[in-house]
């Protein structure tokens, strides 16, 4: 297999945007290369559009094409969209690092986007619906973050996790987010005010939660040789990951605070890698709600199993501590535009390891890791090094 | 593909009844809910229905505030995922006790909640 670097990275502003979905699209599009100015668009041989639910949001399907016009891009050899729930972003930039390790293009971009606002608040929190079993789950009245309390509930009575441990992690990230300008949030957030949030579905409370949010992002994947071209600082795809417990709820590890697919995705992306987690600088982690950034601590293996809680109360995600986790803000600050967020997350690791973080670098940053799933069940990691790392 | 032993909505045609319903394995004994087409377990297609007891305890649950046009009008209410006495588990509606009731390790009983033409699984008190 050939090397893969990431040669170009660019994110729009999330928040509630006036902008059309067309308009995200470009945004992206043009913030990506303007960081590669010697890309044009006639050069990419490929386009991988990470968006999961534009048939509804914006009455729009045929979404690698419009976006491939949109941007002048001429495809030659993969034009596609992924749609994975919350996981599509990365497992878009998956495929385009398959293709470009097999030699069959040399130069992809993938592009995350979503438009989640609607004129109707609730037809949001209706939409985000469709990611659960509409027979066997959504006819309960779940919608994700009911999915999620079962966990932070299980883990509160199996560990002890307390839920101003949860609000720490909304604490950390939304700090992360005030400074970063294309973050949904951006003033930050006292424990007192996370902990008086109103309660969304027990445990979790409303800053324990990612917000609905629009936005996009582009990264440009290229071959070692285009890279060098590029650039006199790739930043390469050291190991990828992805794992499958389930999809139904009933069908996962029967104890919620145990996700083992996201164990075992870490494992085949440190194993590629040739890393392990002490190795690991910043990492990325899918914080769509608390309980999934502190269990990610344990099966990333930050920490021991049950620990989490500690972990983020201590500081040991936190700048100076053992791994910076979600230095852009994460879900919870930046917002979960869907399909944009893996995408969002790579361009982070990508800032980080050129050391173009600005306010939020992580010093001497080697190795970085992102961390989206689509669910408590599936899982997708990957892991990243700057040159000689 | 073979004749589905139970379908969904056979489930839940059951479930109004007040009968619950799983498949068994009849290669390994593995015991399943919802239906599935291969074993887990041992990757054969040997499936036969078996009756569930309906009872259980609660291994984990949530109040639901904040609901979903169709539900909104029933927030709060809680959802549990129950683990039924034969060892395989349910998600209901917590129906027939006070919220604040309930915790990790309950006792519960499985009781059809009938809305109309739909029925879904419910968990009351034991």
């Amino acid at each position: 297999m050939r090397k893969v670097a990431l040669v170009g990275a660019g994110v729009t502003k999330f928040g509630v945007r006036k902008a059309t979905y067309r308009d995200l699209i470009w945004e992206a599009g043009k913030a990506c290369f303007d960081s590669v100015p010697s890309v044009k668009p006639h050069g990419l041989e490929g386009l991988v559009v990470g968006s999961v639910m534009p048939e509804r949001t914006a009455f729009q399907s045929h979404i690698s094409s419009l976006a491939a016009e949109a941007l002048g891009i001429t495809p030659s050899a993969l034009s596609a969209r992924t749609e994975h729930m919350c996981a599509s972003g990365t497992v878009g930039i998956r495929y385009a690092y398959a293709f470009i390790a097999a030699g069959l293009a040399d130069l992809v971009m993938v592009l995350g986007v979503e438009k989640l606002n609607q004129p109707v608040a609730d037809e949001a929190i209706l939409n985000m619906g469709t990611g659960v079993d509409r027979d066997w789950e959504a006819c309960y009245g779940l919608t994700a973050p009911p999915c999620f309390a079962l966990a932070a509930q299980k883990h509160m009575a199996q560990y002890g996790t307390t839920e101003e441990q949860l609000g720490l992690v909304g604490v950390k990230n939304h700090a992360h987010a005030s400074k970063n300008p294309n973050a949904h949030f951006q003033k930050g957030v006292t424990l007192e005010q996370v902990m008086g949030s109103r309660m969304i579905a027990s445990p979790l409370r409303l800053f324990m939660c990612s917000p609905i949010t629009d936005g996009a992002a582009a990264v440009i994947l290229a071959s070692e040789e285009r890279a060098r071209d590029l650039t006199d600082r790739p930043v390469w795809i050291r190991g990828t990951g992805q794992a499958l417990d389930g999809f139904t709820l009933t069908s996962l590890h029967e104890d919620y605070a145990h996700w083992p697919a996201m164990k075992r995705a870490s494992q085949s992306a440190y194993r590629m890698a040739s890393i392990g987690p002490a190795d690991v600088d910043l990492a990325e982690v899918h914080d769509c709600f608390a309980i999934a950034e502190i269990i990610a601590y344990e099966e990333l293996g930050f920490c021991e199993k049950g620990e989490g809680g500690h972990f983020v109360a201590t500081g040991r995600s936190d700048y100076g501590g053992d791994v910076v986790v979600n230095s852009r803000g994460g879900l919870m600050g930046c917002g979960h535009p869907l399909g944009a967020t893996g995408v969002a997350q790579a361009a982070e690791v990508y800032a980080q390891l050129r050391g173009e973080a600005g306010p939020r670098q992580v010093a001497d940053a080697a190795i970085g890791l992102t961390h989206n799933n689509s669910g408590m069940g599936e899982h997708v990691v990957m892991v990243y090094g700057r040159e000689g790392a | 593909m073979t004749e589905r032993v139970i379908t969904l909505k056979s489930f839940f045609e059951e479930a109004r009844a007040g009968r619950l319903t799983g498949i068994r394995c009849g290669k390994c004994g593995e015991l399943a809910i919802p239906p599935k087409e291969f074993c887990p377990a041992c990757q054969q297609r040997a499936w036969g229905p078996v009756p569930l007891k309906g009872e259980g305890t609660i291994s984990s649950f949530t109040i639901i505030r904040v609901a979903p046009r169709g539900h909104a009008g029933e927030a709060p209410y809680a959802v549990a995922v129950v683990k039924l006495a034969e060892g395989v588990s349910l998600l209901g509606r917590v129906v027939d006790m006070p919220l604040e009731a309930l915790t990790v390790g309950l006792p519960v009983k499985f009781r059809p909640l009938v809305k109309g033409e739909q029925t879904v699984v419910g968990f009351g008190p034991a």
